[in-house]
């Protein structure tokens, strides 16, 4: 089975996130990045479907700056076994459509019998690439997958639903899955992992020139403003669990 | 002692009336060993045949073991030089006997007068087969054959009662470290070293030319040709091997090697063994003091040092020292060309807390914790090991730079809070947090004591604005990666602030900077904070009443040879109480070599029985001189003890006594 993950690289977690000076992205200087962590969910998916199989190849994906070189070079560390850098500068400007337009030019040469994504990024956490790509290569999808099984020439997937619901889907391929978090246990890089990846291949390609001006584009962005509302509840140890009750119905309303 | 042997000796010959000899006229040297006057032809050429026979039995059993050895993979780092510290060794720990007597009172002095007998009988056995070939070259009436002979007498004695000690522990009274398994061989062994001794000395008793003499002779000769080709397939193997052993040691205490090139990942299959790890495991001689102390097996882990030298040395016998074969199993797809491990588990080698007393102990020179941390440097760094701890560990050094997996920012935010200067060169020395006393929150009360300690005394210090792990964690569970990667990051940051001299609080730290570092550069000089105290004592507050008892670090201890530093701090801080083993013999807290950061182990919890051990000194305050000794005790004392005694660093014993005014002037915590 041909397997390609299409990666992003984003900020690291605990970065210090400074504005950019025009207000409409992060200050990029002095970040340190990392691979989005759902992509790397779908990355060790990738892997042990290939593990299980006993063949097939798995090629990482990723569109970006030169840094996003190391990211890919710890996947093929990780046990991808090529990799594919789409040169794109300021991948900011393009919205979701612009991206995927890219992801499937790079793509579709490889004519993959199934692509993973993570099931949304980190920075953006808009969920829609994978969706946009699977329509512009004309494949179907499913997304938030759990647990992907082989069922003779096609798949069976987990959805994860909401309120602790799942749903089974069997699919056909080719297909393109957005993998949930969490699902599989990651693995760490090797010192031979890290070894083997100096040999493997990494294509660099230029994005193709997006066919379409972004329809969507960042007004502001901004951190989070602090504010502070702590209440502290008084009284009797049965009158702040009945207060308590209470603001968790109707404030919060979760109970 | 020689004396009063050969008054014994002279005693028997009286009682027993007979004379061995018509000239027992030298005064102080009457006794004097009777040999076979005359050899006929045929009875010498039995004699070669016999030797030859054995000598071949010998080598033709010890001829493959040496192969194996010598065909093993080269030591990258190995160097003679400097061979001062190796002579001393072998002087020290094989001639003088100095830790076989050492650790094991009794039965190393009946081991070591057995090996002081068989140096003096060297030249006994060697005129004893030339005697019978017409060659004998210390004619025993002479005076040197005299005096020699009796010398050898009393040797023989010693080591007659010696073994015939050692056969007792081992058959009757059955210590358990030399397992549960008897060793029949070893009992033959014991028995003919006993028949050696005894026809040597009956030969004092018997007429010069007389049928018994010739007796004697060939049952002498016999015990040892037979003797000599069991040697290499029993631990006896260690009579040839251990000295050469000792010699060739790596320098420096659980010294883990470098790997060499670009297919080293550590030891994986058979092909990685190196000269010197094959050369151990064929010299362990299964005494079982490695288990005796150690936490793991001691406890009820599946490890036991002993069997992996012994599972080494199995893997050796039947794969060979080129094999692909895995030396540990239980990778992540097990195929034809990865069958299961036979020997060595890798369950085992995760269990070892790398607290080195195996490697202290043993007295044949075998180097366990490098051969552990290589058999975890082999499934780690190819990705066998599977382990969701480990993997997090490993993960959160990649990606936070410290062990506990927290926000550097944490990190920040304290500095911040406690207003430790940042280092800018001006100050003497750095204080370097490490993760305990960067994020957890009894390592920061730890620091900020220390920080208060140094303040008192006029030092000036800062931190580091930024500062990761050193590695320890994965340079001891064999994650090469992260370990180069910390160790490379920290050599910068000290070189970019341009730091001189380190002090820390956590001896894991400070070993991994002053060592371990040194595969890729050399780190600035760093002290644990138990030297800098001490240096500083007199200057100390004086405190008294508390008996405190000191558990020694394995990292401070045995690791760094620190033992009195931390003791001067205490007795400064109260009266110091010794735990039932301490020193060098120190009982392992659990924590180390990764292990803190694992999964629940199996069997007893290894900080409960030191905590037990703390506890039943009846002293009030438990003194730690490492934060993950302290952390592991923290529950543990709790657990063991109704009323457990207080849990102190020695920066937190001599921070108390501090006045509050200098605290507030320190700018101290709350």
């Amino acid at each position: 089975m041909k397997i390609v993950v299409a990666i992003k690289q984003v900020p690291e977690r605990d970065a210090q996130i400074r504005i950019a000076a025009d207000g409409k992205w992060i200050d990029e200087s002095d970040l340190s990045y990392t691979i989005n962590e759902p992509d790397a969910y779908a990355l060790e998916e990738a892997l042990r479907l290939k593990e299980k199989n006993g063949a097939g190849e798995v090629i990482v994906v990723c569109a970006g700056p030169e840094r996003v070189q190391s990211t890919l070079r710890e996947a093929l560390a990780k046990g991808a076994d090529r990799a594919i850098h789409i040169e794109a500068d300021d991948l900011a400007a393009l919205d979701t459509l612009g991206v995927a337009q890219v992801l499937a030019d790079a793509i579709r040469g490889e004519s993959p019998d199934l692509i993973l994504t993570g099931l949304q990024s980190d920075d953006l956490g808009l969920g829609q690439t994978g969706v946009v790509l699977a329509e512009l290569l004309g494949i179907p999808h499913a997304t938030i997958i759990m647990q992907v099984e082989v069922a003779g020439a096609g798949l069976k997937v987990k959805r994860e639903l909401e309120d602790g619901w799942f749903q089974h889907v069997e699919m056909p391929l080719p297909a393109l899955l957005t993998i949930q978090s969490g699902g599989n246990k990651l693995r760490y890089a090797t010192l031979m992992g890290i070894k083997k990846a100096k040999t493997k291949e990494l294509k660099t390609v230029p994005a193709a020139a997006s066919s379409s001006t972004p329809t969507i584009t960042l007004e502001r962005v901004y951190l989070p403003e602090k504010q502070k509302k702590t209440e502290m509840l008084t009284g009797s140890p049965d009158e702040v669990a009945a207060k308590i009750v209470d603001k968790l119905k109707f404030e919060v309303r979760v109970i | 002692m020689v004396a009063g042997v050969l008054r014994v000796a002279v005693e028997a010959r009286q009682i027993t009336g007979t004379s061995p000899s018509p000239d027992i006229s030298a005064p102080g040297i009457p006794a004097i060993l009777a040999e076979p006057a005359h050899f006929s032809r045929p009875e010498s050429a039995l004699l070669v045949l016999c030797v030859l026979l054995s000598a071949g039995l010998f080598f033709w059993r010890f001829g493959p073991i040496l192969r194996r050895i010598l065909r093993s993979k080269k030591d990258a780092d190995f160097s003679l030089s400097p061979i001062g510290p190796r002579a001393w060794e072998f002087f020290w720990e094989v001639l003088c006997q100095a830790k076989v007597i050492r650790q094991r009172p009794l039965p190393g002095l009946a081991h070591a007068f057995v090996f002081w007998g068989f140096l003096a009988f060297a030249l006994v056995s060697l005129n004893h087969m030339a005697t019978g070939l017409g060659l004998g070259f210390l004619p025993p009436e002479s005076l040197v054959g005299r005096f020699y002979f009796l010398f050898a007498a009393a040797w023989a004695l010693l080591v007659a009662v010696s073994i015939a000690g050692l056969f007792f522990r081992r058959f009757f009274a059955r210590p358990i470290w030399l397992g549960s398994k008897v060793s029949y061989e070893s009992g033959f062994i014991a028995f003919l070293i006993f028949m050696l001794m005894v026809t040597y000395l009956g030969a004092f008793f018997v007429p010069g030319d007389s049928d018994a003499v010739k007796a004697l002779w060939w049952m002498h000769t016999l015990a040892l040709l037979v003797f000599l080709p069991l040697i290499p397939h029993t631990k006896h193997l260690h009579l040839v091997l251990s000295p050469v052993t000792v010699f060739l040691k790596r320098d420096g205490f659980s010294k883990i090697p470098p790997l060499a090139g670009d297919e080293d990942f550590g030891l994986v299959a058979g092909k990685d063994l190196t000269q010197l790890i094959s050369l151990q495991a064929y010299s362990c001689v299964e005494c079982g003091r490695c288990t005796e102390h150690c936490p793991a097996a001691t406890t009820g882990k599946v490890l036991n040092p002993k069997e992996i030298a012994l599972g080494v040395r199995s893997y050796l016998n039947e794969f060979g020292p080129t094999s692909d074969v895995a030396l540990l199993t239980e990778a992540r797809i097990p195929s034809p060309d990865n069958p299961p491990a036979k020997y060595l588990s890798m369950e085992a080698a995760f269990e070892c807390t790398t607290c080195g007393s195996c490697e202290f102990q043993c007295p044949v020179g075998v180097q366990h914790v490098p051969l552990i941390v290589g058999l975890r440097r082999g499934a780690t760094n190819t990705g066998a090991w599977e382990d969701s701890y480990g993997t997090k560990l490993f993960l959160a050094l990649e990606k936070n730079g410290n062990a506990l997996g927290l926000s550097a920012m944490e990190r920040d935010k304290f500095i911040q809070k406690q207003q430790f200067p940042v280092f800018d060169g001006t100050q003497e020395y750095c204080l370097w947090l490490g993760c305990m006393g960067g994020y957890d929150p009894k390592g920061r009360e730890i620091i900020a004591d220390f920080a208060r300690v140094m303040q008192y005394l006029g030092t000036t210090f800062g931190v580091l604005k930024k500062e990761k792990c050193t590695g320890d964690p994965a340079r001891r569970l064999g994650n090469d990666l992260v370990f180069q990667t910390l160790a490379e990051h920290g050599l910068k940051a000290f070189e970019t602030a341009k730091v001189q001299k380190i002090v820390a609080i956590c001896p894991h730290c400070v070993r991994t900077i002053a060592n371990d570092w040194r595969e890729f550069g050399i780190a600035p000089e760093i002290e644990h904070h138990s030297e800098f105290m001490a240096r500083h004592k007199d200057r100390l507050p004086k405190q008294s009443g508390e008996s405190i008892v000191y558990h020694d670090p394995c990292y401070l201890g045995r690791y760094q040879d620190v033992y009195e530093e931390p003791r001067a701090v205490i007795a400064q801080a109260g009266t110091l109480v010794e735990a039932p083993r301490s020193h060098e013999r120190s009982f392992c807290c659990g924590a180390g070599g990764g292990l803190t950061f694992l999964g629940e182990e199996k069997g007893d919890r290894v900080s409960y029985v030191r905590a037990k051990e703390l506890v039943s000194t009846g002293a009030q305050v438990v003194g730690t001189a490492c934060p993950f000794c302290n952390t592991m005790f923290r529950d543990a004392l709790t657990a063991v003890s109704e009323t457990p005694p207080q849990l102190l660093d020695i920066a937190q014993l001599t921070a108390r006594a501090i006045p509050a005014s200098q605290k507030e002037a320190a700018g101290g915590v709350e």
